[in-house]
């Protein structure tokens, strides 16, 4: 990939040599472990000077956000959908400016402008989606397999633009993944989903974050990413276990039930009209077995992830629990509905709190020493596109 | 002249420079307070504010890619309405750090969304659907007639006196509500859908055989078929499409953010909304029905009787009246008695 223009960059006094960081790399292959958990000080890691742990801090508060959020909506209403572009602006700028990494927050800097005219582009795409699709029910085959054609497309400048947008010390981050890699990614390989029987989803998860956490770059460091897709089976299995098991006790209890203590179960069933409310509860089971794997693989492929995401001089820590998560989530969906939707702030800055509060940087030199390298300006439209269809392309 | 502490970054590497920036209102002079590096100046003019956002800091961009952040809010605001920078953005910061004006905000996006839902909406898609070609309602009636025909319908199995007989009875309500539409009718064999009628865009109106054998007199079936007339005259076809299609992208833009967390929570509307619509329109075919009828001087009682035995003969319709398409069927049957009273 082209190195941009990494020109002005100054090398830090105490980065180590060249050849030290490859021996090491050779010695302790596909992981960085050794640098974040090594506490061996006579470990081939001394020639590290400066070692430095940074936990990042998350400071928005639910009253705040929801003061903008609320604004936010009455106005994208107001205005019949054009100030959609500043609010999503102001919200992931207001994230952002929260987010402190050695006393220093992340910023986002793009141009509503920008984001507007994606958002029209991609209104006038769904309006003709809908026309073509009530004329003849052809027209609409044709559009969704041009849309899921140029998905990889519109991922591949969404996660540019925002990284290219994405700043820390006035540094923009860079999105430095080929577009052909998102071809693979996103067309490619979901494509073979049905040919293997589903069997190929863990790998496609797993290329979905290597093209993420492989490319995203701070400044002229590239990203180095040396996971392999086996974790992610192993996590998929555990997730499979888990869904089986809760089934199993489910069955087991309705078995149990049924044969032990019918007649008690048919006096409930009278006195309650049980038989009414169990597929209520069956329902409600099945909802929370399913968002606590998801919660799970979540927590586990996300820390994963970061444990072996090293490039030069930096690791991440990410301590995420499940347990945690699925508390979160939980009680956040209660609030949310009890509240009529008002509480989604709160929501929103709960649970990005404790996933950010939840991860470390380590550093091997001082944060100060990072340099900048030139990206071109990005278009917007791919970043409204994947916004728009709710696309999960993040972590 | 104007002085406060802030971060200076020069955009090439990470370093942050604690910097003392004054300004006289023209220029911004920022000088270093560790380093031993000369004093920077700058124009004001040439200088970018980042708008207000609560209370995070504030960012001045400066010429050739470098920034300062301060957590002196005042001082860059100060500056910034000297220069006359950001009026929009400023005025959104002021609302946004109000509880009242922010919960005034939440009073006017509970007023817009309901004068959009019930006014806004409704007249868009009445100017769409005026605005239509006529070409494009008949290709998208051929569309649906074929789903129904393959899906549902069978080929009619009345005789062809009975059917002579009825559409003449169907010119003559046309003919005495006067039409600009040119409805037509056709007869299905309803299988499934039972004893029903209905009204496709380009005029084309059905009615089951099961209909006309539930009907005790035409009367029963003039009125069914003017109710269907009323739905194509005014153009509710093409409406209920506009309409659905503008609250789909009304709630798109709402939810925005949050369909992950409520993606169930905001199909309710949704359905709420889209009923209550067609509630309105069902009412406008009944009234006009009603109103045919009783210039007819038949009154509304066979419309009533039959509207009564359609709902016997299709039970376990739901009975939850907020997401009905229909009204109640009481509701609909005080409403005609009310056209007959009036007369």
């Amino acid at each position: 990939m082209p190195a941009g223009g990494c020109k002005d960059f100054m090398k830090p006094e105490n980065t180590p040599p060249e050849n030290e960081l490859e021996c090491l790399e050779l010695e302790n292959p596909g992981a960085c472990d050794d640098f974040c958990r090594s506490a061996d000080p006579e470990g081939p890691l001394t020639v590290y000077q400066v070692r430095q742990k940074h936990n990042v801090h998350f400071t928005g508060t639910a009253g705040e956000y929801f003061r903008i959020w609320i604004v936010n909506l009455f106005l994208t209403v107001l205005t019949l959908g054009i100030y959609a572009a500043w609010a999503k602006v102001r919200t992931r700028r207001y994230f952002y400016a929260h987010t402190f990494l050695a006393d220093q927050p992340f910023d986002y800097m793009a141009n509503p402008w920008f984001i507007l005219r994606g958002n029209v582009f991609i209104g006038a795409g769904i309006l003709f989606y809908l026309a073509a699709e009530r004329l003849a029910p052809i027209y609409g085959v044709i559009v969704v397999v041009l849309f899921y054609a140029g998905l990889p497309f519109l991922v591949y400048k969404s996660l540019r633009f925002n990284a290219h947008n994405s700043t820390y010390r006035n540094i923009r981050f860079r999105f430095c993944g080929s577009l052909k890699d998102g071809y693979k990614t996103y067309l490619l390989v979901p494509l073979m989903i049905p040919l293997t029987l589903g069997l190929i989803v863990p790998y496609w998860i797993y290329r979905r974050k290597k093209y993420f956490f492989e490319n995203f770059s701070f400044g002229c460091t590239r990203n180095v990413f040396r996971g392999t897709a086996g974790p992610f089976y192993r996590a998929y299995s555990y997730a499979g276990l888990i869904m089986m098991g809760l089934a199993a006790v489910a069955a087991g209890s309705t078995f149990l039930i049924v044969t032990r203590w019918r007649n008690f179960a048919l006096q409930l069933d009278g006195a309650l009209g049980l038989s009414t409310l169990a597929p209520i509860g069956a329902y409600l089971a099945a909802l929370l077995a399913f968002t606590f794997v998801q919660q799970f693989l979540y927590a586990r492929l996300t820390n994963y992830c970061w444990s072996r995401t090293c490039p030069q001089g930096l690791r991440f820590e990410s301590r995420l629990k499940a347990r945690r998560l699925l508390w979160l989530r939980l009680t956040n969906v209660l609030a949310v509905i009890l509240s009529l939707g008002l509480l989604i702030p709160w929501a929103k800055v709960r649970r990005t709190r404790y996933i950010l509060n939840s991860l470390t940087v380590i550093t091997d030199r001082s944060l100060d020493a990072f340099a900048a390298a030139e990206t071109p300006v990005e278009s917007a439209v791919g970043e409204t596109a994947t916004d728009f269809f709710d696309i999960d392309i993040g972590l | 002249m104007i002085s406060f502490k802030a971060t200076y970054f020069d955009g090439t590497i990470s370093t942050p420079h604690r910097v003392q920036v004054r300004s006289d209102g023209a220029g911004l002079r920022i000088r270093f307070e560790t380093d031993s590096r000369p004093e920077i100046r700058f124009a004001l003019k040439d200088c970018h504010f980042r708008p207000p956002l609560g209370k995070a800091n504030r960012s001045i961009l400066l010429p050739g890619g470098a920034r300062c952040d301060t957590e002196d809010r005042e001082a860059a605001a100060v500056l910034e309405a000297h220069r006359g920078l950001n009026r929009g953005m400023r005025m959104v910061g002021f609302i946004e750090s109000r509880w009242k004006l922010a919960l005034g905000s939440l009073a006017g996006l509970v007023l817009c969304i309901w004068s959009l839902t019930s006014f806004g909406i409704p007249l868009l898609a009445d100017f769409a659907a005026a605005a239509v070609p006529a070409e494009f309602s008949r290709e998208l009636s051929r569309q649906a007639l074929e789903v129904l025909d393959t899906r549902f319908f069978e080929p009619s199995q009345l005789d062809r006196d009975r059917s002579a007989e009825l559409q003449k009875l169907f010119r003559r309500i046309v003919d005495h509500q006067g039409s600009r539409m040119h409805p037509v009718l056709e007869f299905r064999k309803g299988g499934p859908v039972g004893p029903n009628a209905m009204a496709l865009p380009s005029g084309l109106i059905l009615v089951t055989d099961e209909l006309v054998a539930l009907a005790a007199n035409d009367h029963d079936i003039a009125g069914v078929m003017a109710h269907e007339i009323a739905h194509v005259e005014n153009r509710h076809g093409l409406r209920t499409l506009f309409q659905n299609t503008g609250v789909f992208l009304l709630l798109s833009v709402l939810a925005g953010d949050v369909t992950s967390v409520t993606s169930l929570a905001g199909i309710l509307p949704l359905i709420l909304i889209k009923s209550g619509y067609s509630r309105r329109f069902e009412s406008e075919a009944d009234r006009a029905a009603g109103t045919l009828l009783v210039e007819m001087g038949w009154g509304t009682a066979p419309f009533r009787n039959i509207l009564t035995r359609i709902s016997h003969e299709t039970p376990g319709r739901p009975v939850y009246s907020l997401f009905a398409t229909h009204p109640n069927l009481d509701e609909r049957i005080r409403l005609l008695k009310q056209l007959d009273a009036d007369d």
